[in-house]
């Protein structure tokens, strides 16, 4: 039996099932012993920030559930749930398990990896980055190295890295989500790349709209590793996203019953309709507005 | 059944007891001012002066009204993290714009001074998703 770790995938990665079963399934083939646990009932309690008692409660529950799970690591998948154990809930409630990230936990075996990316995956990627959150895990340099691991791959070099931690909070400022649409997509055509590959499912959420627009392709790293891999979990979250408006005739009726369709036109629908900033309307390309 | 979230007050101890450290180690030079990729987003401060920006973090740390720099400050911090290395007394900037945002938000129990994202569906839209992409074993053993 391997060791006995959490993967803290998050709340919001629940919009990207393919990414949250691909990386159960890594750890998995790594030898681990994957118990998976996230959604509001783990919160980290992190956009919380307008209440702070919301947030204390929040963090309470999720390091008590971690600590009665009695696993020596546990292994987030989210940088605002590693940033918030590590600044706020740990500071706060004692925990009794190491905090670990899952880029950091690949590349400690990025070894034993190697040997599971069998499928060439023939792509030239530019890897979509933010100059926060390497002061905790150096992903920025990271995940390149993992994504090389991959036959076939090539990943250029790049210096650009958007403002903040990812793009959640960058979309919460119009004007620096604009510009930085602009700046990836600029890149990637200087660099003739077929493809943005994002870190966090933050950013993929915001950008893979640049792919249902038809601007560039756009991957999260781990879809590329899982296809590396021949795992074959449909990205249904960019099918939704290229179905727009009609992203309900996609999902379908029977499960679109399970969530309720006022609820999905009212909550969900939006988000999958909504195009990246940054984009001209009539080119797909970018748009001409001040870069700064 | 899910359990309640139970705020027991400690997570606002240390955000207090980080406040005074703040406080204390500050010394209101303005570098982590000059260091954010952000401040050129916020129009309160176009031509500011970085240290009564960061004069005004600090008040807002107290307890008093921000001035409009600061409360610009704070809305568009992103949490880039440019300002930890440019601070050269060590006081972790983000950390201090960080609990500034949560003050001005009334997130600490004092009036409410910039706009806060409220999603009231945040959650039930997650749990939406979740419906759609994961089996009911997974929602009940994951979850």
């Amino acid at each position: 039996m391997g060791e006995r770790i959490t993967f803290w995938y998050g709340c919001n990665v629940l919009r990207h099932g393919d990414i949250i079963h691909s990386c159960v399934d890594i750890l998995r083939r790594l030898g681990f012993d994957v118990q998976p646990a996230g959604g509001p009932d783990y919160c980290c309690g992190s956009s919380k920030d307008a209440n702070q008692t919301a947030a204390d409660g929040m963090a309470h529950r999720t390091v008590t559930k971690f600590n009665h799970l009695q696993r020596e690591r546990v292994v987030a998948w989210c940088p605002s749930c590693h940033s918030h154990m590590t600044d706020f809930m740990g500071q706060a409630y004692p925990a009794d398990f190491a905090l670990d990230y899952f880029v950091d936990l690949l590349y400690e075996h990025r070894d034993a990896l190697a040997a599971l990316l069998t499928h060439p995956v023939p792509l030239r990627v530019l890897l979509h980055k933010h100059v926060g959150f390497n002061d905790k895990v150096k992903v920025n340099a990271k995940a390149p190295a993992l994504l090389r691991l991959i036959p076939g791959i090539e990943v250029v070099e790049d210096d650009y890295a958007a403002p903040g931690y990812m793009c959640a909070q960058l979309a919460s400022v119009p004007a620096a989500m604009a510009d930085m649409v602009r700046n990836t997509l600029r890149l990637a055509d200087a660099h003739r790349a077929d493809a943005v590959v994002t870190l966090f499912h933050q950013c993929y959420r915001e950008l893979c709209g640049l792919e249902a627009a038809g601007a560039t392709q756009v991957f999260n790293y781990v879809q590329l590793l899982a296809r590396s891999m021949g795992l074959a979990y449909p990205d249904e979250y960019k099918e939704w996203k290229k179905s727009g408006p009609h992203a309900a005739a996609t999902i379908g009726d029977a499960r679109l019953a399970q969530v309720g369709v006022q609820f999905f036109e009212r909550a969900m629908l939006p988000e999958l309709v909504k195009r990246p900033p940054g984009l001209d309307a009539k080119s797909n390309q970018p748009s001409t507005g001040e870069t700064k | 059944m899910a359990e309640q979230a139970r705020a027991t007050g400690a997570l606002k101890a240390f955000i207090h007891r980080e406040t005074e450290r703040i406080l204390g180690a500050c010394t209101r030079c303005g570098k982590c001012v000059e260091a954010c990729p952000m401040a050129r987003y916020s129009a309160p401060l176009a031509g500011a002066e970085p240290q009564a920006v960061a004069t005004g973090i600090l008040s807002l740390l107290k307890g008093e009204p921000g001035t409009l720099q600061a409360l610009g400050w704070a809305a568009v911090c992103i949490r880039s993290g440019s300002c930890v290395p440019a601070c050269p007394e060590n006081v972790n900037p983000m950390m201090m714009v960080r609990i500034a945002r949560m003050v001005a938000s009334g997130g600490l129990g004092g009036p409410q001074q910039i706009a806060g994202r409220v999603d009231r569906d945040f959650f039930e839209r997650v749990r939406g998703f979740a419906k759609l992409q994961l089996t009911e074993e997974e929602i009940r053993n994951w979850m």
